[in-house]
């Protein structure tokens, strides 16, 4: 598995693919993330960006290889492991993305509320922080695998079912990632908030549960 | 076992029941849409069968398909390094074998250069290098000659025979008829979905191919090595050398039972090796052969002495 996930990093890396959704989300940071603004608005917002950017990323990795490079490398290691890191790889990129991202918000946000009574603890907000981002990481996982190859083949379907699918797993009630967020924006008003945990194991249980669909769908497909 | 492609796909397989044996070259003979390369993908565990299964595959299979343009921001070096790792070797031993099997089809000046830059031949020798520098246990090749130079064809039939004599089983599916011709050990034909078995040695066996001859000579009352490669038809000397041993293999098997001759314990004496004419197969030689059939003439009579 670690010379899947080496070969698909190398790829990844090398392809420069990823320079357009890294460019989009630092355009997205620098719009909605200030300087001197609340932290736990600020966190919220950063993550809930990360999701359509995983989906993406996802997108890549799954794409990357021509037919005949995939079907040398499953021949290899069997289709499943090779799709799964496929998976892995956006992922992993993502949440190293995740956490960069939260620190530096950390230190360019102002530790208070919205309305600037309360002080809000930095490494509360930071472990606050970087759950929400885990949350969004792995639902948008979620979404790229479940709208990109093998389930979804043509590229146009591809984008779209990505766009619609990150936008309804932000806002649809129940979303592990709308409680992660909403929680943190709720926070930044009313001072009190708590890490995101149970979300971020609801997100793990559908990205895991994503996983293990696709992966037995490219097996069968190719 | 059966597959067809999507849920209301027509069956493209249906009701195959196979065994492939161990240490055998197994050609799949076909027309267009026969679902050649379906089989060949399912063997080599890319795809799941529809229906069925398909059970003991050995650990270390590896595919060549029939055309490899992958445009992969790799060069041929990198490229069959992270693949060698794929195969479960280790990073410095997937390199020496990614320079030697360059090297071995020529193609080693183009270590360095990025897949996307290669030519087409160029990258079927990167394709055909992957799949061998890990000696896998199964070997399929979907057409994997195509595209390959007269030198690197000639190079695939003698790494395929290595990895049969190897223990390994190879599958192949080549357009060409002379393809390793005379080697199989097993054809399978298909046609409606289904496969049929044929004996090599029937008609679908068209052309014998070209063979060499080996003339070995034992220690004392010393027994031939057991499972030579390519399975030579074997005569040995009477009278005068009742030590010699002339050994016919298809020419693609000429290196891998030299290399088993010579590596033997004890090790036997190679006295010389000859083409064999295709029309002068062992069943037949004629002390009366073309001049530059000399030698193979002169042995035998060496054979056929009281």
């Amino acid at each position: 598995m670690t010379a899947l996930l080496r070969y698909q990093a190398a790829l990844l890396a090398r392809s420069q693919r990823w320079t357009a959704p890294l460019l989009l989300y630092a355009a997205v940071l620098a719009v909605g993330v200030q300087s001197g603004q609340p932290v736990l608005g600020s966190l919220g917002f950063a993550a809930a960006a990360l999701l359509p950017v995983t989906a993406w990323a996802v997108h890549l990795c799954v794409g990357q290889e021509p037919p005949a490079a995939r079907a040398v490398a499953s021949a290899a290691a069997g289709p499943r492991r090779v799709h799964l890191a496929a998976l892995l790889t956006a992922t992993g990129c993502a949440a190293v993305l995740a956490g960069a991202t939260t620190a530096v918000v950390l230190l360019v946000s102002s530790p208070a509320t919205d309305n600037g009574t309360h002080a809000v603890s930095r490494p509360a907000a930071a472990l606050a922080g970087l759950l929400a981002a885990l949350c969004c990481v792995l639902l948008g996982a979620a979404v790229g695998a479940l709208s990109t190859r093998p389930v979804l083949r043509r590229r146009g379907w591809s984008v779209a079912a990505a766009v619609l699918g990150s936008l309804l797993a932000l806002v649809t009630a129940g979303s592990p990632a709308r409680y992660a967020v909403t929680a943190l924006v709720t926070g930044s008003r009313t001072g009190t908030f708590d890490p995101p945990a149970l979300p971020s194991l609801g997100a793990a249980a559908v990205a895991v549960a994503a996983a293990f669909l696709v992966c037995r769908i490219a097996a069968r497909r190719g | 076992m059966g597959h067809r492609y999507g849920l209301a796909g027509t069956w493209v397989l249906r009701g195959i029941d196979l065994a492939l044996p161990a240490r055998a070259l197994v050609r799949v003979e076909g027309g267009n849409g026969a679902g050649k390369s379906t089989l060949l993908r399912l063997l080599a565990g890319i795809e799941a069968p529809a229906e069925g299964r398909i059970t003991g595959r050995p650990a270390r299979t590896a595919y060549v398909p029939e055309r490899f343009p992958a445009a992969l921001p790799l060069t041929a070096t990198g490229y069959l390094v992270h693949l060698g790792r794929i195969h479960g070797l280790r990073t410095a031993e997937a390199k020496r074998r990614a320079g030697e099997w360059l090297t071995r089809f020529g193609a080693a000046e183009h270590a360095r250069t990025p897949l996307a830059e290669l030519s087409k031949g160029t990258s079927q020798k990167v394709a055909v290098a992957q799949a061998l520098l890990a000696a896998p246990d199964l070997l399929v090749l979907d057409e994997a000659w195509t595209g390959l130079d007269t030198a690197a064809r000639a190079e695939l039939d003698r790494a395929v025979a290595e990895r049969v004599a190897g223990g390994a089983t190879v599958v192949f599916v080549d357009h060409d008829p002379r393809r390793l011709a005379g080697a199989a050990d097993l054809t399978l034909r298909m046609g409606d979905g289904g496969v049929n078995r044929a004996k090599p040695s029937t008609a679908t066996r068209p052309v014998p191919g070209p063979r060499v001859l080996i003339e070995a000579e034992g220690p004392p009352d010393a027994a031939l090595p057991r499972d030579l490669p390519g399975a030579p038809v074997r005569e040995r000397g009477t009278g005068v050398a009742p030590d010699l041993v002339r050994l016919t293999v298809p020419k693609p098997y000429s290196d891998a039972l030299l290399t088993a001759l010579l590596t033997a314990r004890p090790p036997w004496h190679i006295r010389q090796v000859a083409p064999v004419d295709a029309a002068h197969a062992l069943d037949a030689p004629e002390p009366t052969g073309p001049p530059g059939q000399a030698e193979v003439s002169e042995q035998a009579e060496v054979s056929e002495a009281p």
